[in-house]
């Protein structure tokens, strides 16, 4: 979202259409510069415009700016267990959920289950577009096989990774004693040791598939000259790929870090469905805290579950701009 | 651009209006996006009933059924709405919460709902013939404030169930009477090996409060007592420590107990013939029955710490009904035909559970294999659902029980905690 924030309203001049694919070209393509061209401004009225625009104001009206503030004003509201509004809370919501003695493990676990899984994923990722780029035979039935966890429901792959990680009857266990891993079976999703590393290898799993494909677009984006040249130089595979392929990368890494680091924050169905036999909350993150705040706990508290939201919402933000800072993403665009 | 523009234009301001509106009304509420109720007027035309799935195969079939007798006989249409147990919490509160309540709405707690003045009470919306068919217990829990809210819409009991042929290898001539008897069959069933384990015992978070209710009733123990609670005492401490040493020092147990939800994690167990026994009732016996032949089952009375007479532990949930412009009429009609007797009996009997009306229970007598709760039906011990702040203990237990019976995990401090958030009011 906070890449598109530079199309204003106002401008409806025939504008470029912006760049289509992430990442497209070299850096510096589809800045706001080339925006300048010669139109004859003022011929319509603005109402005019307003009219074009109407459409997608009312999109982002309904779907973002309604809810966001249907959800402050929830936030603010004192509710009975029966979701009925007592009238106003006040910040109270706000300072309960600052107070919450879960609240430490809970954030403690956000960055955990966030930073590893955009890592590991990024990482595996960078490997599987590397080798999803070169004609292979086969080459396009792998690249489908690739698309499966992305386009199966979350719930549906986190339910069965409950199966593959049970206790008894799971087949991780069976495969891994067989081949003489581990002696005893593991509760993965049981063992306190063990639940949060079978929440990353899932989630891990399921934001590949996008991440990879967004690293493919930005690997067939670099053209074969650049490539050409580096080896008419000289250069090793290991030495073209750091100094050429990853920089010209960059753009599309960027993209996929930002995506993903979103998605897995917000992601609700892995963290909930593989940590539901889990009393307390040594396992949630804020998303599923944030449920279990209106609905699980014994706060059972629509209002302060709305605060949480809120704080979600800027914890994200947050987050987000301090990655960017942190690439130096300005640097980038220039 | 000229006249035909303009009307163009206006075509699409509307347009772009109705998509705002469409919009603005989706997003108003998750899962209450068919709410036109038309309560107005002096009586209603439609009731909106939210009933909760408690079989795929047959909760459906009836009410589906009973929509049709219902509109057939008193032109009023009933708008019904299924929804699972996992979602019907959520689904209710959001619908509350947006000022649109159903009309009648099935849940298993309906406290705070009158204590919010939501619900109209039995004299309002039963007739005297329906209210005293109902089986006293019920009515009683079904009380709050000295008025009937919580009206029951079937029940259920339950015992131990054992596996015949596990006791017989492990040379168990029969079940447990008391707990020491109890823990001595067990080690036994574990000592046969083979993955063979004593007990199946669920006290995750999906229904830790009902796994500890049964053992703590059978130690003499409740959750509350002469209107105080009583979560904390000496004989509900005595019946958690019990239960965390069957993990932890007698090992009879499955991995984790308090990290097993028992739909998913103990019925399993037993229905794939590894435990020697579980706490069960009658849907597992229905399963048992039709899905699972080859495990050979026998049910007994839960066994006692002491070896007194067995308590049984039963859940009813509810149909209550809520307050609203007109539909006073349409919802007492409601009532008079689920509670006929072959409304009522016909749905209990198709999911498995136990009837609530003093004429079911004559009506089921006849059946066998329900003797062992029929028997106890009319002295059940239930949880104190009549108690508003209840609804909210009932979620702390379910999220913290687990972590007492994991080997670090402290019983009394655990129950303590349970007191005081109960003492707070929940």
């Amino acid at each position: 979202m906070a890449f598109r924030a530079d199309s204003k309203p106002g401008a409806v001049t025939d504008s470029p259409a912006p760049a289509s694919s992430n990442g497209g070209g070299a850096p510096g393509a589809g800045a706001p510069a080339t925006k300048i061209r010669k139109t004859t401004r003022g011929r319509a009225p603005w109402w005019v415009a307003l009219i074009w625009l109407g459409p997608a104001l009312a999109l982002i009206f309904g779907v973002v700016i309604y809810p966001a503030i249907e959800l402050v004003r929830a936030s603010t509201g004192d509710y009975s267990i029966t979701g009925l509004r007592r009238g106003s809370a006040g910040v109270d919501n706000y300072s309960h959920v600052l107070s919450h003695p879960a609240l430490g493990t809970v954030l403690l676990n956000t960055l955990i289950w966030v930073a590893a899984v955009v890592l590991i994923t990024i990482v595996l990722s960078l490997g599987l577009a590397q080798f999803l780029s070169k004609e292979f035979f086969g080459r396009r039935v792998v690249r489908w096989a690739v698309l499966v966890p992305w386009a199966a429901s979350l719930v549906i792959t986190a339910r069965l990774f409950t199966l593959i990680f049970d206790y008894y009857h799971g087949i991780l266990n069976v495969f891994l004693t067989s081949i003489n891993v581990i002696d005893e079976p593991i509760d993965w999703l049981g063992n306190d040791t063990w639940t949060m590393p079978s929440m990353i290898l899932v989630g891990v799993l399921v934001s590949i598939p996008f991440t990879a494909y967004v690293l493919l677009a930005g690997l067939n984006s670099i053209p074969d000259d650049v490539h050409e040249a580096a080896r008419i130089d000289g250069a090793s595979a290991w030495q073209a790929y750091r100094q050429v392929t990853f920089p010209l990368l960059r753009p599309a890494l960027l993209v996929s870090a930002v995506l993903n680091m979103i998605y897995v924050f917000n992601s609700f169905p892995i963290v909930w469905t593989l940590n539901d036999r889990n009393p307390g909350y040594t396992h949630d993150t804020t998303i599923t805290f944030m449920y279990k705040l209106a609905f699980k706990s014994a706060d059972r508290d629509v209002g302060a579950s709305a605060a949480a939201g809120v704080f979600n919402v800027l914890l994200i933000l947050v987050a987000v701009v301090l990655y960017l800072r942190l690439v130096k993403w300005r640097e980038e665009e220039s | 651009m000229g006249a035909t523009g303009r009307t163009r234009w206006i075509a699409r301001l509307a347009g772009a209006t109705a998509l705002a509106l469409g919009l603005a009304a989706c997003s108003g509420g998750t899962g209450a996006s068919d709410a036109d109720n038309s309560g107005g007027g002096d009586s209603a035309k439609e009731i909106k009933v939210v009933i909760a799935e408690y079989s795929k195969d047959h909760t459906a079939t009836f009410w589906n059924a009973f929509k049709k007798t219902y509109e057939d006989k008193t032109g009023v249409k009933l708008n019904l709405q299924i929804i699972s147990w996992n979602d019907i919490d959520q689904q209710a509160s959001t619908m509350v919460q947006n000022g649109n309540p159903p009309d009648i709405l099935n849940l298993n707690a309906y406290a705070s709902y009158a204590k919010d003045g939501l619900l109209y009470n039995s004299d309002e919306v039963l007739t005297d013939a329906v209210k005293s068919d109902l089986i006293d217990a019920f009515v009683k829990s079904g009380t709050y404030n000295g008025k009937f809210y919580g009206m029951p819409d079937l029940s259920s009991a339950r015992a131990l169930f054992y596996n015949k042929d596990l006791f017989a290898k492990a040379g168990i001539a029969a079940p447990p009477k008391t707990w020491d008897e109890f823990v001595t069959d067990a080690k036994k069933v574990q000592a046969l090996g083979g993955g063979n384990i004593g007990y199946a015992q669920p006290l995750g978070p999906e229904e830790a409060q009902a796994e500890y209710s049964i053992w703590l009733f059978n130690n003499g123990g409740d959750w509350k007592s002469d209107g105080k609670w009583t979560i904390n005492s000496a004989k509900n401490v005595e019946t958690l420590q019990f239960l965390k040493d069957l993990s932890v020092k007698d090992k009879v147990t499955q991995n984790n107990p308090g990290k097993t939800n028992r739909t998913d994690g103990a019925f399993p167990l037993f229905t794939s013939g590894k435990a020697g026994m579980i706490v069960g009732f009658g849907p597992l016996q229905g399963d048992l029955d039709t899905k699972f032949k080859n495990v050979k089952y026998g049910i007994a009375p839960m066994p006692t710490k002491d070896g007194s007479a067995p308590q049984t532990y039963g859940v009813t949930d509810y149909l209550m009904s809520f307050k609203k412009k007109g539909n006073q009429d349409a919802i007492k009609k409601f009532y008079e035909l689920y509670y006929a007797k072959d409304q009522v009996n016909t749905w209990i009997k198709s999911e498995g559970f136990l009837p609530v009306t003093k004429s079911g229970l004559e009506e089921f007598s006849s059946e066998a294999s329900l003797k062992v709760y029929l028997d106890t039906l009319p002295n059940i011990h239930l949880t104190p659902t009549d108690d508003p702040a209840w609804d909210k203990i009932k979620l702390a237990v379910q999220q913290n029980l687990g972590t007492a019976v994991s080997p670090s995990g402290d019983p009394k401090k655990v129950l303590d905690d349970l007191q005081k958030t109960a003492e707070n009011g929940g």
